[in-house]
């Protein structure tokens, strides 16, 4: 029942949303449908905790610990995401940004828009964790490119076309491949289970046979799906599309995709890797994850270090931390899927923080380069720039802050692995991406006051970023033990290959 | 033995009108008009309905007919419609202008073709494990073939329109090799699919639309301001 329920409160929300007449009414259901979603998504955890797993309706839905903590990841993120926006937009009606872009435009069909897309956005990335089948979790992931297009195009600039229609096009070509890949593996189970019901793609049916799986078929189906889920997630070298849609998008839409449909398309690569790894042992599938992770945080590199908008290294911290997960994944042994899932958790907690950081910064200056900033933000904005540097520090990995234990777990899953090349890259990037970030980030928010204008933040915006700054700062000196409990079980579905 | 139930009979058909459907791909990268690209593109969802049918009919499998009636009605019809307003909204009907040209095109495809018959051939089975063994081969290499000379087609055009009609051959190719291979996905994975393409078709219509408004071209070789 639980599993109908959170896919109905973002179509409920959506619907009403639409019908909205006034702003405050959107406003108000979109956050409604948030905490709604973020309280299911914790009694979800609580309930797989304590049985397993659960299913309605035939099998078609499906949630075990893995399914339970990225949705949990998912309510998270959007519940800081509906308070920050309702700040955010109010800022951009304040200062008639909806008018520059589009002469007449009115802001209401502009926020019915946004307060209409993100819940069936919501919705789509709910389908992907929840679903028993692999079909319909590609249905679904598509589903979310559809849903996030025009959110790219809100602004209606001439370079947010430019991002969605390459968002558009290299997700097209990635999702094709990744239904290929579904439809071999489909094949490939055909083969055993001899059944044409939806049964013959539902992952508890799958994970159980996939030893006997045709391996020539399952073989090309996972580097289908890796290229096809790896487009949406960003790994490198089909990130292209990442950092123009992250630096066009309105800021909340940009941290729900960094910080929560990420894990959605690594999620449906997880659940291939177990496949895979089932069927044709765990080496073909974890060498590939380590060439992935490492080239993906290996092109962020360059691109932080000479980074001049400080919207687009977002995106490339985004594809560093892609990396990351898919190399702790790739480690494998039982610290490397822990250290992946515990990533995944601090970076859906964090990344939304930066994001919000580096809006209110773009609201407030008109821009978003760094070199026009000029330094001393900590004089005009300071909640922003104090907490722009506890976010930086804190997604960079620096202790204490819980990404730093993370990583570690994740190095130390490699000498585990004996895998001593990959983890000295994986030292060095991580320190290079650390001293790009500290150089820019500091270089913006410390040094003399220029002479701003003061920037009052609007009490949502504060509060978000006070209250999301306290949830980071802690969860580096302690993490709840039910949700650590979560992580752990996930990364034991994940390990179990072994 | 009467015809009609003989699957031998289908295994031909279905090759045949698998063999138009490649042939159709490559008509499709040499032709510079969009609007036969449009036709083209209606032509092949017909015989890939027709094919999905053929393979419902011969192997007793009701539910493919769903498959072939949805193929036929979205992508043979509502899609192509859907196009041709475009075509005539944003008012180009002026030749596609390709990177590559057209013989070496065809030498491309030719070459790409053969790589889908390499592929498809890792998937055959002598010894009669499933499916492919007897109806796939030739079926699933078209369909490779299809989806690998989508790809190239995307590379090669620039015109925003016709990327989108090389995304939706590419797709024809992937609904080939799912009857091909397993008779076609389950029904309910097969709708979720179409809705997609019918909403992903009509929101690149909006954007195609939009981009040459904004631009007043359609040529995405322009779309150059993000960088780094």
């Amino acid at each position: 029942m639980i599993l109908v329920a959170i896919l109905a409160v973002p179509v409920l929300a959506a619907v009403t949303a639409f019908t909205a007449r006034r702003r405050a009414a959107m406003e108000v259901i979109n956050l409604i449908a948030a905490v709604a979603t973020l309280v299911l998504g914790v009694m979800l955890a609580g309930q797989v905790l304590q049985w397993g797993t659960i299913s309605t309706w035939d099998d078609l839905l499906y949630a075990d610990a893995l399914s339970a903590l990225v949705m949990l990841l998912i309510g998270f993120v959007y519940v800081t995401c509906a308070i920050y926006a309702i700040g955010y937009f109010r800022d951009d009606e304040k200062n008639h940004v909806f008018e520059e872009s589009e002469p007449g435009s009115v802001a209401l069909t502009k926020l019915r828009k946004y307060y209409t897309l993100t819940p069936l956005f919501v919705f789509s990335m709910a389908l992907v964790v929840l679903s028993n089948n692999l079909g319909i979790m590609w249905v679904a992931l598509e589903g979310t490119t559809l849903a996030t297009i025009f959110l790219v195009t809100f602004y209606g600039r001439t370079t947010s076309l430019e991002a969605a229609w390459k968002y558009a096009m290299i997700g097209g070509v990635g999702l094709s491949m990744a239904l290929f890949g579904t439809i071999l593996t489909y094949y490939s189970a055909h083969q055993i289970l001899e059944t044409e019901t939806l049964a013959g793609l539902n992952w508890s049916v799958l994970v159980t046979r996939a030893a006997q799986f045709d391996k020539t078929t399952m073989r090309l189906a996972f580097i289908l799906v890796l290229l096809g889920y790896g487009t949406k997630a960003g790994l490198a070298p089909m990130h292209t599309w990442k950092p123009d849609v992250y630096s066009e998008a309105p800021v909340p839409v940009a941290a729900m995709l960094a910080a929560a449909l990420l894990n959605c398309a690594l999620y449906g690569l997880v659940r291939f890797f177990i496949l895979a790894s089932r069927c044709l042992g765990p080496e073909f599938a974890s060498q590939l994850m380590i060439i992935f992770g490492l080239l993906s945080m290996g092109i962020a590199v360059p691109f932080i270090l000479a980074q001049r908008s400080f919207r687009r290294i977002l995106a490339y911290s985004s594809i560093d931390h892609g990396g990351i997960m898919v190399l702790g994944l790739g480690f494998g042994g039982p610290l490397g899927a822990l250290g992946m899932l515990l990533h995944m958790t601090f970076h859906s907690i964090t990344k939304p923080l930066l994001f919000f950081c580096a809006g209110n910064v773009q609201q407030h200056l008109k821009t978003d380069q760094f070199s026009r900033t000029g330094g001393g933000l900590i004089h005009s904005m300071p909640v922003t720039g104090t907490v722009f540097m506890i976010a930086m520090l804190a997604v960079t990995g620096s202790p204490p802050f819980s990404m730093f234990q993370s990583e570690f777990t994740i190095l130390r899953a490699a000498f585990d692995g004996r895998h001593v090349a990959a983890a000295i890259l994986f030292v060095l990037f991580l320190v290079a991406i650390f001293s790009g970030f500290l150089v820019h980030i500091a270089r913006m928010v410390l040094g003399p006051d220029p002479g701003y204008e003061r920037g009052d933040l609007c009490p949502f915006k504060k509060y978000t970023l006070v209250g999301l700054s306290a949830v980071v700062v802690a969860l580096g000196f302690w993490i709840p033990s039910p949700l650590f409990a979560l992580v752990q079980k996930a990364a034991g579905l994940i390990g179990e290959v072994r | 033995m009467n015809p009609l139930v003989d699957p031998q009979l289908g295994e031909r058909v279905i090759n045949l009108m698998a063999a138009m459907v490649l042939v159709l791909q490559i008509g499709m990268v040499t032709q510079r008009w969009l609007m036969a690209n449009v036709r083209i593109f209606a032509a092949q969802s017909f015989l890939l309905a027709a094919i999905a049918a053929t393979i419902a009919y011969f192997n007793n499998a009701p539910h493919i007919y769903v498959a072939a009636a949805l193929t036929l009605v979205l992508k043979g019809i509502v899609l192509p419609v859907l196009l041709t307003r475009l075509v005539a909204k944003v008012g180009i009907r002026q030749e596609i202008e390709p990177l590559v040209n057209v013989p070496v095109s065809i030498l491309i495809s030719a070459g790409l073709t053969l790589l889908g018959y390499l592929v498809a051939e890792s998937f055959y089975h002598p010894a009669g494990l499933g499916i492919a063994s007897t109806l796939g081969h030739n079926t699933l290499a078209v369909a490779i073939s299809l989806f690998l000379i989508g790809f190239f087609m995307m590379m090669n055009r620039r015109k925003a329109i016709t990327q989108v009609l090389a995304l939706l051959s590419l797709e024809n190719g992937l609904f080939l090799a799912a009857i091909a291979l397993t008779y076609g996905m389950p029904l309910v994975v097969e709708l979720g699919v179409f809705f997609d393409l019918l909403v992903g078709t009509m929101a690149l219509g909006i954007l195609v639309y939009r981009i040459r408004e904004t631009f007043d071209s359609m040529d995405v070789s322009k779309l150059r301001k993000l960088r780094g």
